[in-house]
């Protein structure tokens, strides 16, 4: 037992929890969904094991390369759906939520990763790794909730248009949506902002330099902000809400992946 | 006046900001910032003028984004006073009798009719909860303003030392000499941390001695200073060769000699020199040797062998590549030369800055903070009730409101009117 075979069976029960939320998908069959909850559930456990395995193996906290921190992201997700799943019941965006963390997976695996643990380099040997990071792609992973039940919201919306009834109804998807993002507002602006710059002042010298994935946080940043206010506000509601929530989640991947790979920085290290 | 203020109180005007604030934002980053105007003309060509004038290249400086991040603020302040002091009045003084007519324009009500005696009206407030968004706002305001204030009053500047150097600070009385620096290395050969022993000199006697490394820096009168970079001092290396015979696998000598210096080979009636030494060594477009970094990528040595005065040959050798070396020999020898090793000063580059807003960023993020926390952990909710006497019977009026989570508090509200109802 190691590591990466741990990863490997987290990987396989999420397949397989996908799976069986698809089977739930098309035979409407309650007990299927249960049963894609369950490996979810299992998988999350194997996952946790797997990433303080890493911790311990390492010596260092288990996202500091792109592979790492993507597997953190899916475990973030799958910890987050859990969440919202027991509390809301939202067993239909199962499945496509899962696909996003299919995909998270299938990226961290990818041959492109180098998975071997490296030493850390001086400017991320800090607490503040664990505090900045966890909490940032935490609050993430709710975005990524709001994402799906917001483009299952669109979908609902235009079918019960048609007259056709749902048993997950447009006006639940709409108010989940926007939980979520009341979840992850907070943790994303306390990581991701307030962590950053606390750490940007410790180890560079200035709380805010503009750099590409400062100012792109800081566009997620508005982005809901933008969201909450024309709702709470305004009284926005539904589609306009909706779309609002998939660009904010969508900026929040750009400023995961795109800065990374697109706009040169200072945060070259994931 | 009046006009000015109704607009800048607008709810509609702060989304319009945010959404243009955004945009400016987004569109700085795929910009690159605050490069040279050749840099810009190769990359946009005719376009690059007009961006330096719309000072796009320094967008995050410019008169206009700080013109809008301004606006921004006071529309900010207007619309959060604006509804500052119903609401202080609505959550402490409150006006406790309520007509009927005020519960059934709510957006939640209903009428129950229970078979029990009057009690008494309760309400119901998370006062905190109400000024959520009002501390937000307030966080957000001292984070511009520290930001405005580091914008005024911060600088920083980058203090290169070699060991033993004592540098003045700038704007300040005190003195900081670099006492030792060294770089720790990872088995793999890896930066592990770069730490500089530093004294804070006041008058010239130390008063402060701390080891600074990156993530732990060191404050002194409102003086910050990092560790930010080091780099290798090639002025005076020395270098370590091993010298083997092709013909006698059993010799093996080793001299240490550093740029300049000649060394008898003992026994062999030889002279060693080292004429140059060069980290990055690379053959650049018109033949000459150059480096390509400051960095001992491709460590070369030029040495020369003399016999008395006859020179018997000269040429690079190379640290990383043993086996090969340029050597030009004028007379037969079977010496092979290898560079094993080089040392060379390392200096220090740590960086100060001086940032008087910071203390008001770390109060605006806290303030921040707990907003968030009271606006969406305690979202307000306030329930009102209305019981009249009838007949030995109480009709009970309850409505209710909230400004966040509404389909939260709708199911929250039906459970309270079904206790109500069930209740005898």
């Amino acid at each position: 037992m190691n590591e990466s075979t741990l990863f490997l069976i987290t990987f396989i029960l999420y397949i397989v929890s996908t799976f069986f939320y698809f089977v739930f998908l098309f035979s409407k069959k309650e007990n299927r969904a249960k049963t894609g909850y369950t490996f979810a559930f299992t998988g999350l456990v194997f996952h946790t094991a797997a990433l303080i395995w890493r911790t311990v193996e390492s010596g260092h906290a288990p996202f500091t390369n792109m592979y790492e921190s993507l597997s953190f992201l899916a475990w973030a997700s799958i910890l987050a759906y859990v969440i919202i799943e027991k509390k809301f019941k939202i067993r239909k965006a199962g499945p496509y939520f899962m696909l996003i963390v299919i995909a998270l997976m299938a990226l961290a695996s990818s041959p492109l990763m180098p998975k071997e643990a490296t030493p850390l380099v001086p400017a991320l040997q800090s607490y503040w790794l664990w505090l900045h990071v966890s909490v940032t792609l935490l609050g993430e992973a709710f975005f990524a909730i709001a994402f799906i039940t917001s483009i299952l919201y669109l979908v609902a919306d235009a079918k019960e248009k048609q007259g056709k009834k749902s048993n997950l109804p447009s006006e639940k998807l709409d108010s989940i949506s926007y939980r979520c993002i009341a979840i992850g507002f907070p943790l994303f602006t306390l990581g991701g902002l307030v962590f950053g710059m606390i750490w940007a002042y410790k180890a560079w010298g200035s709380y805010w330099s503009w750099d590409p994935k400062e100012v792109w946080s800081l566009i997620t940043w508005f982005v809901f902000a933008l969201y909450l206010h024309t709702r709470i506000v305004m009284g926005w509601k539904g589609g306009p809400s909706a779309s609002i929530a998939i660009i904010g989640f969508l900026a929040a991947l750009f400023t995961y992946f795109g800065v990374n790979y697109l706009l040169a920085g200072l945060h070259s290290y994931a | 006046m009046k006009s000015i203020i109704k607009s800048l109180s607008s709810v509609k005007l702060a989304i319009v900001l945010l959404i243009i604030i955004t945009l400016a934002t987004m569109l700085g980053t795929f910009i690159p910032q605050q490069r040279s105007p050749e840099e810009y003309i190769a990359r946009y060509g005719q376009l690059a003028n007009l961006f330096q004038r719309l000072q796009l290249t320094q967008l995050y400086k410019s008169w206009w984004f700080i013109a809008l991040l301004f606006l921004f603020s006071l529309n900010i302040i207007v619309c959060t006073l604006d509804r500052f002091s119903p609401k202080l009045k609505r959550t402490f003084r409150p006006r406790l009798i309520v007509e009927p007519k005020e519960i059934s324009v709510l957006k939640l009500n209903d009428k129950l009719r229970k078979n029990m005696d009057l009690q008494t009206a309760k309400k119901e407030i998370t006062i905190l909860g109400w000024f959520g968004a009002d501390i937000v706002h307030l966080g957000i305001l001292t984070i511009i303003a520290g930001g405005i204030i580091s914008g005024i009053g911060g600088f920083k500047r980058s203090l290169t030392f070699n060991e033993g150097n004592v540098h003045d600070i700038p704007r300040a009385e005190f003195k900081l000499r670099l006492e030792k620096f060294e770089t720790e290395l990872y088995p793999s050969g890896a930066v592990k941390d770069w730490k500089s022993t530093l004294t804070v000199l006041e008058e010239d006697k130390p008063v402060l001695k701390k080891i600074v490394e990156v993530n732990h820096p060191l404050s002194y009168k409102g003086y910050v200073f990092y560790q930010s970079g080091y780099g290798w001092n090639w002025t005076n290396p020395s270098v370590e060769i091993w010298v083997k015979k092709r013909n006698d696998p059993s010799f093996l000598k080793k001299i240490e000699l550093n740029l300049g210096q000649r060394i008898r080979l003992d026994g062999e009636n030889i002279d060693v020199a080292v004429l140059q030494f060069i980290p990055d060594f690379v053959i650049g477009e018109k033949g000459q040797i150059t480096t390509r970094s400051l960095e001992p990528n491709n460590p070369a040595a030029f040495i020369e062998g003399w016999q008395a005065e006859e020179k018997i040959f000269s040429g690079w050798i190379f640290a990383r590549f043993p086996d090969f070396d340029r050597i030009h020999s004028e007379k037969e020898t079977d010496l092979a030369f290898e560079l094993k090793n080089f040392k060379a000063g390392q200096y220090s580059v740590i960086q100060l800055s001086k940032d008087p807003g910071a203390n008001a960023i770390w109060i605006g993020c806290a303030v921040l903070m707990i907003g968030l926390v009271f606006a969406f952990y305690w979202p307000p909710r306030e329930i009102r009730a209305i019981l009249e006497e009838s007949h030995n019977k109480t009709e009970v009026l309850t409505g209710g409101v909230a400004t966040k989570s509404k389909d939260a508090f709708k199911s929250e509200f039906e459970q309270i009117v079904n206790t109500i109802r069930r209740s005898k």
